[in-house]
């Protein structure tokens, strides 16, 4: 049974389709590849699933609820966790804050029991701390809870936003471009970790990414997006050697 | 080495902490006044900053909360006889409701534009309490009776210099709280990008609303001391200039964060004392200090005592 499912999709800004009667669907443990061209309509397609564009037309579904209605935040506490392109992380803040931020769905007290600094709080605050601990070694970082987030090399800051989608609790997981502007080492850390977290299970990952390798390496499928519309689906092998795919890629001639 | 700063650290908490507990005792008048004064603004600077430091939205309409928090108390005192033990907290849940009101411009619009709304929203309160005679006084102003409690009467300096400390340690504690924990992170994710916090479950209207209001809170409660230490207000002075005062005394000590908050507030009621004695220009040295400490402490007072403790 799927876990995510679009179906239809289409976006128009004004007058020009973004994106045109796209359909993919993503099962637990799998990781499904999103690739195409620059303008293909690869990150569009990631913000109607979180919430952040509004599509025209089109069907999502999440383990059967509808996706389309819902606001961001209403979208990731249903355990969409999103890994932006460019790290978006709070630089003056420890990297446990970082962490913490993705518990909020899960906090169980108010701003007044916060004020008081009632035993409820601290007693989550400290089940909170005690799964970001965890999350940080899964990732491949512990003992680094304590440093400013902004001291962080970029590698580290896209492997704490991927930890942060996993404290968040999800079920899906949208990594746009995570490994864009990483080194060779910082790549294959992060390659072992996507891996990792399939065989972990419990997740439904959709990898948007120009590196090839990577992509070969990881998907179970890959889709093709090109000017907006779907021209080819398959296994990495079959994808990457579809002469349409080739010609969007690398142009005519 | 380590050893030496850690003990030099705590001569200056302790000193700093004997000079506030015992001030009363061997100060004059006026001195209690100002330093009364600034933990007054203190208040203000922390509610202030949870809104703009925190949570990342500005307001040049605080002196409104301010004049909300003081008229409430001083009419809940005057006309319905109440204890400042209820007068005070009221006029800060009052302002709490205000607030939220006060945040719907702030889920449409941001920076200069949100500036703008807010300083209608200051304008608006200090026309209505002009307007409303009956009620305010209007332009004549209003006198506030002493705060009092049951048999109790905070009638002298040194009684108003005790409430206001004993209510800005609890402000103070209950921010370094709410700091520390859930809502504080949620409204810094708010200020660095509401893209990413809305992806992270939080909810961006939420978390405005609750900086909105509870910034409203700590002003009013601040406005309501106010009414109580000066005994005499009058819409005037809760005018546009209180507003920028107020949004200074932030940036001036830190914005983000509690401690330069307090700073901040010292530092903004205490300098142009210390250049009262300057002859014919205690506003220029004032004003020249403000571009020197923006100039050579971008993060303000605190992150400056941050970086020296650091270098010693």
């Amino acid at each position: 049974m799927p876990c995510l499912e679009i179906r239809g999709l289409t976006v128009d800004f004004g007058g020009i389709h973004a994106l045109k009667e796209v359909s993919l669907s993503a099962r637990t443990g799998q990781i499904v590849g999103l690739i195409g061209p620059n303008g293909a309509g690869k990150s569009t397609l990631l913000n109607c699933i979180s919430g952040l564009t509004r599509p025209t037309e089109g069907e999502g579904r999440l383990d059967g609820t509808d996706l389309f209605s819902l606001s961001p935040h209403a979208i990731s506490r249903l355990g969409v966790g999103r890994v932006f392109q460019h790290p978006e992380i709070m630089a003056d803040m420890t990297v446990m804050d970082n962490l913490l931020i993705a518990r909020n769905r899960f906090l169980k007290y108010g701003v007044l029991a916060e004020l008081l600094g009632l035993p409820q709080v601290r007693r989550q605050e400290a089940e909170s701390r005690f799964a970001a601990e965890q999350v940080l070694m899964r990732i491949g970082l512990p003992d680094i809870g304590g440093i400013h987030a902004g001291s962080l090399p970029y590698g580290h800051r896209k492997l704490l936003e991927v930890g942060r989608s996993l404290l968040l609790g999800a079920t899906v997981l949208l990594l746009d471009e995570p490994v864009a502007g990483l080194n060779e080492h910082e790549i294959d850390r992060m390659a072992t970790l996507l891996a990792e977290l399939r065989t972990g299970g419990g997740l439904a990952v959709i990898l948007v990414e120009h590196n090839m390798g990577l992509v070969s390496r990881l998907c179970d499928e890959v889709v093709v997006l090109d000017i907006g519309k779907v021209i080819a689906r398959g296994t990495p092998t079959e994808v990457l050697n579809d002469p349409a795919v080739l010609l969007a890629y690398l142009g005519e001639g | 080495m380590a050893d030496a700063k850690k003990h030099t650290g705590r001569a200056v908490v302790v000193l700093v902490g004997l000079v506030v507990l015992t001030a009363p005792f061997w100060m004059s008048g006026y001195p209690v006044y100002v330093l009364s004064l600034v933990g007054i603004f203190g208040l203000v600077a922390i509610g202030l900053n949870f809104l703009t430091g925190y949570a990342g939205q500005i307001s040049l309409g605080h002196a409104g909360f301010f004049a909300i928090g003081a008229y409430t108390t001083a009419l809940l005192t005057k006309k319905a006889g109440l204890p400042f033990v209820l007068s005070l907290p009221l006029a800060g849940v009052f302002a709490t409701a205000v607030g939220a009101v006060a945040a719907l411009p702030a889920l449409r619009l941001k920076n200069l534009y949100l500036a703008i709304a807010t300083l209608g929203f200051g304008v608006v309160v200090q026309k209505l309490l002009f307007e409303w005679q009956s009620l305010t006084g209007g332009g004549a102003g209003l006198e506030v009776p002493a705060p009092r409690l049951g048999p109790i009467v905070l009638s002298t300096a040194g009684h108003m210099y005790y409430l206001i400390l004993a209510v800005v340690i609890l402000g103070t504690w209950a921010a370094l709280n709410i700091a520390r924990t859930g809502s504080g992170r949620a409204m810094v994710m708010v200020r660095e990008s509401e893209v990413a916090a809305g992806c992270l479950g939080i909810s961006v209207a939420k978390y405005k609303v609750i900086a909105f209001s509870l910034s409203g809170f700590y002003t009013a409660i601040a406005g309501g001391l106010y009414c109580y230490l000066v005994r005499y207000i009058n819409p005037e002075s809760f005018n546009i200039h209180m507003s920028i005062t107020f949004l200074s005394m932030i940036v001036i000590g830190g914005l983000g964060t509690i401690p330069g908050s307090l700073l901040g507030a010292v530092f903004y009621v205490l300098a142009p004392e210390l250049f009262r004695g300057i002859k014919d220009a205690p506003g220029l040295v004032f004003g020249l200090s403000l571009v020197v400490v923006m100039v050579l402490m971008p993060k303000g007072l605190w992150g400056f005592v941050g970086r020296l403790w650091r270098r010693a």
